[in-house]
């Protein structure tokens, strides 16, 4: 196989290149937290007026927080922060195909690109 | 001996090349390795606590133990034949292709960059609640702590990780320390597991927050793997990088187990869910100022091991893509003098200090967390790859890993829950992290892949691999 | 003593950070750009592990 000999890049646009994955890789930190999409999916069961036992603690458990220099009023949000798991079928389903897509397509690509790496280092010939 | 004093009687005549300098061994491997996850003890692993609840934290700790196993051990057999730096980029390309190549080498980028984000933030916030100053903010030592190790990374590998040996095993004792302080063969004395840990909280999700706890028991290893980017300094490549790895993997499951048990035993399930220093708090409920400090100090210095060996791995990744055009080959400089990937250093410093300031940490350990389980995903697909395209016999294998293909399996399963797990919470940042990995892979395969050499990317001295 | 000690840090860090840009810099210039590239994938690979069986 005749070897590829790649096109040499202008100076201007490798850095054209660095700045893409840059903005890229921003883009991608950023929108989430624009859009409010990143963090845990967690809310707080209020309680009115909390003790230590409407929250569930017992002695133990009580000693520790004043260690820590809580009280029920303090300790209430983060007791009380938690997570309602309720799978959305739909996006898990979207999550599960762009996963899988992205993995298909990264095989497939690379295999195609493998074969010529191949058939230009060792030759045609089986 | 320092680096530069080593490196100083070869300065490169003029027409000579410059490479990497090959002068570490096992124990140099083990620093790297476990100096990156380390932190994940005094930091991290917790919020397994807050998805699950404390015995999911521990039921996870196990079974995530069981993929950075298979991890350990399929790395082991590929890197101690791929031996390059760049480590999983590297096998990839010679395995899988060079888009995957690609990917993988964003992920390690990424994964380390994060991490080493996530140290440095860590290091500052802990220095502001030491503080209890008004108006003190993080960001002099955030910023001191990323240009520091910078520093010590651009003057030469040698010094980088043995300094990371010396905090590393500090830190690891500062954990030991703590659990034989708190007379662990006694419960009820100090330690009160089953007064925090009781039937009725000890599952506060059921078993699917054991599943969701998932993504952040990766936290208890994340990073071990990283071992194999200094496959091309290391003195004995096929020997040290499985030797230094086991040993490493080995450190982690011991500290793991730890540091669950004096955690869970000292903190309630919502507190370890909460805090940032689960360790340290652990200390601090004691009521012993001596342990307070040591574990202060052991936090400290565990996340400035890990920011260190992430520098240096995250450097190595950029600088492999450089050195194979896939990305301008300016990165693939090596430092005449101390022998480091200099460029790549400086490049991601900025990078580094900018994340600092824009990202949230939960945000910054989500997207390493994301990255590490993509490519462990590709790891256990690779090794089957591997043994299909030179099977045993076929090439020189510096270690060879028992059970096949039962790790690999276990492993791609593994991923498959993680995946399930980060969906449980944080499913939009999974996709949105997903879909820039797509953008970029569509522009490396159909723009960017054009300026790449076909044939040389192949540098091992292997034959023709079966099926091609 | 706290406010102190940031200041310190921010000095250090921009004394680091000048310093490796200084050196960048005298490295480029004393060095010719296909020597500082040089380094090869591999190449010691070929020399020390022979992957005959």
């Amino acid at each position: 196989m005749a070897k590829y000999t790649p096109p040499e890049q202008d100076k201007a646009l490798q850095f054209v290149d660095v700045g893409f994955l840059l903005v890229a890789i921003f883009l991608a930190l950023w929108l989430p937290l624009q859009l409010g999409l990143a963090g845990a999916a967690k809310a707080i069961d209020k309680i009115e007026n909390p003790t230590w036992e409407l929250l569930g603690q017992n002695a133990t458990m009580v000693s520790i927080w004043e260690k820590l220099g809580y009280t029920p009023a303090t300790a209430h949000d983060i007791i009380q922060n938690r997570f309602h798991y309720n799978i959305d079928w739909l996006s898990l389903v979207i999550m599960a195909a762009i996963l899988i897509g992205y993995f298909v397509f990264l095989f497939r690509a690379s295999d195609k690109e493998y074969r010529e790496v191949i058939a230009e280092k060792f030759g045609d010939s089986k | 001996m320092s680096q530069a004093a080593q490196a100083t009687g070869q300065v490169p005549a003029a027409g000579q090349r410059i490479s990497l300098l090959r002068v570490l061994g096992p124990a140099h491997v083990w620093a790297l390795g476990v100096g990156i996850v380390l932190v994940g003890e005094f930091t991290g692993w917790n919020f397994s606590a807050d998805k699950g609840g404390a015995l999911a934290a521990l039921i996870t700790c196990w079974f995530v133990g069981i993929l950075y196993t298979s991890v350990a051990m399929i790395d082991s057999e590929v890197t101690s034949t791929v031996a390059a730096a760049g480590g999983q980029y590297a096998q990839a390309k010679h395995i899988v292709g060079p888009l995957m190549a690609f990917n993988v080498a964003l992920y390690l980028v990424f994964a380390y960059t994060m991490l080493e984000v996530s140290d440095s933030i860590l290091v500052g916030d802990l220095m502001v609640t030491v503080a209890a100053t008004d108006g003190l903010t993080r960001h002099a030592f955030v910023v001191l702590t990323i240009v520091v190790l910078a520093w010590l990374n651009y003057r030469g590998v040698l010094m980088t990780l043995n300094v990371n040996f010396i905090i590393t095993a500090l830190a690891y004792l500062s954990i030991i320390i703590l659990f034989f302080s708190v007379q662990p063969w006694s419960q009820g004395v100090v330690l009160k597991l089953n007064e925090l840990v009781t039937p009725q909280n000890a599952l506060p999700y059921g078993w699917i927050g054991v599943i969701a706890a998932f993504q952040f028991a990766i936290w208890y290893y994340l990073g071990i793997e990283g071992t194999t980017q200094a496959a091309e300094e290391v003195r004995s490549p096929s020997r040290s990088l499985p030797y230094g790895t086991m040993a490493g993997m080995i450190t982690l499951l011991i500290a793991a187990a730890l540091t669950w048990y004096v955690c869970a035993s000292l903190l309630p399930w919502e507190y370890l869910g909460f805090t940032f220093f689960p360790l340290f708090d652990a200390a601090r409920v004691t009521g012993s100022p001596t342990l307070e400090f040591i574990l202060f100090w052991g936090t400290v210095l565990s996340a400035v091991a890990s920011a260190n060996g992430c520098i240096n791995d995250a450097a190595r990744a950029w600088f492999s893509l450089g050195r194979d055009r896939y990305l301008p080959t300016w990165f693939a400089a090596v430092h005449p003098t101390y022998r480091t990937p200099y460029r790549a250093i400086l490049f991601l410093l900025p990078i580094a200090l900018a994340f600092a300031f824009i990202a949230d940490l939960n945000q910054a350990i989500t997207f390493s967390i994301l990255s590490g389980v993509l490519q462990y995903t590709f790891m256990s697909i690779n090794i089957v790859m591997f043994r299909n395209k030179w099977p045993l016999g076929s090439i020189r294998r510096g270690y060879t890993h028992p059970f096949h293909p039962i790790p690999a399996i276990c492993l791609f399963l593994l991923c498959a829950i993680t995946f399930f797990a980060i969906f449980l919470g944080f499913g939009s940042q999974l996709i949105a992290m997903v879909i820039f990995y797509v953008v970029v892979s569509i522009w490396f395969h159909f723009y960017r892949y054009r300026f790449v050499r076909r044939g040389d990317q192949f540098t091992m001295p292997w034959p023709k691999p079966k099926g091609y | 003593m706290w406010f102190t000690l940031s200041y310190i840090a921010w000095a250090i860090s921009a004394a680091l950070a000048l310093w490796m840009l200084y050196d960048w810099f005298k490295t480029d210039t004393a060095y010719s750009e296909d020597q500082l590239t040089s380094s090869r994938e591999g190449e010691i690979e070929a020399v020390s592990e022979k992957h005959k069986v």
